[in-house]
């Protein structure tokens, strides 16, 4: 009997799979799937909408398959998102402006030891 | 000569500690700076545009009755903890200020969300009833309850969680 109700349970979810995203080919399944790795959920600090839970989650998803049978590119999708909740919904967002804020303190260390072993190395020398 | 090589040293010296520092000031400054900003809060954008809006009577509900003059729009659910939480605040806004607050009914089921308002008290002039969240996913709700003040057409304030007094008089009062 278990293993029966099992049977039932597991053909069920395969057709309920089946007819998710039905309107979707295959390549566009694959562009949805990237894409929503790449959406964080706006309502969990961490964690893509691929992997949450969350209502929104789920809708953000549908909206985004709903795009991409319009013909919608991924830039588009993006921009979308970006507009609506902001930098932070991208979760592989390019850090960009800040790359130099970023790095400019690690230049500045490694000058500012060149320097240090120069000045040491001429004083030495001096000597 | 031996004096222009003690100036030198000195300015060197100078130098490399100008140097160490403004490492230190950007280190810190980068570290107190974060990397991604907090998700957008939808003040300053228009009401986003639907179709087939209907409201809790199963009527359509007209949209331009949030595009004339101040709004409240609060997103609000029968299975929302907070939002019973905040009802009761709801209620008093909407008699001290003669406020017109529209709720968006979001993702419930009707006969939950009317006996919610019968059991707990209607402070909403109208309902939409958002059963799919499709018009609260183009607002940028992401959870209920979410309130928006929108003034002729535009989203003046937008408070995602629960409205009290403390935020109300922050966010929301100086626009009446």
């Amino acid at each position: 009997m278990k293993v029966f109700f099992s049977l039932i349970l597991l053909c069920s979810s395969l057709i309920f799979a089946e007819k998710l995203y039905s309107n979707l080919t295959e390549e566009e399944i694959l562009r949805l799937d990237t894409i929503s790795e790449n959406i964080r959920c706006p309502k969990c600090d961490y964690g893509n909408i691929n992997s949450s839970n969350a209502p929104i989650s789920k809708d953000l998803k549908k909206e985004i398959s709903y795009l991409i049978s319009n013909g919608k590119s991924d830039k588009e999708i993006y921009d979308l998102m970006r507009e609506r909740y902001g930098n932070y919904i991208i979760l592989n967002e390019e850090i960009g402006k800040n790359n130099l804020l970023i790095y400019l303190p690690l230049i500045v260390l490694i000058l500012s030891i060149g320097l240090v072993t120069i000045y040491t190395i001429k004083k030495r020398n001096e000597t | 000569m031996e004096l222009l090589k003690d100036q030198m040293n000195r300015i060197f010296i100078v130098f490399v500690s100008f140097l160490i520092i403004g490492m230190i000031y950007l280190f810190s400054y980068s570290l107190s700076k974060p990397e991604i900003s907090r998700i957008n809060n939808q003040t300053g954008k228009d009401l986003p545009e639907f179709e087939n809006l209907v409201d809790l009577n199963q009527e359509i509900f007209d949209q331009e009755e949030l595009l004339k003059g101040k709004v409240l729009l609060n997103v609000w659910a029968s299975w929302c903890i907070t939002c019973k939480v905040e009802h009761p605040f709801l209620k008093k806004i909407s008699e001290e200020n003669n406020l017109k607050i529209v709720g968006i009914n979001y993702k419930d089921q009707l006969s939950d969300a009317i006996s919610y308002l019968e059991d707990n008290g209607d402070p909403y002039d109208n309902s939409i009833f958002d059963l799919g969240g499709d018009y609260s996913l183009k607002l940028g709700v992401i959870g209920a309850p979410e309130t928006f003040l929108v003034i002729d057409g535009k989203i003046v304030s937008h408070r995602v969680g629960e409205l009290n007094r403390k935020i109300w008089e922050r966010d929301f009062e100086s626009f009446f």
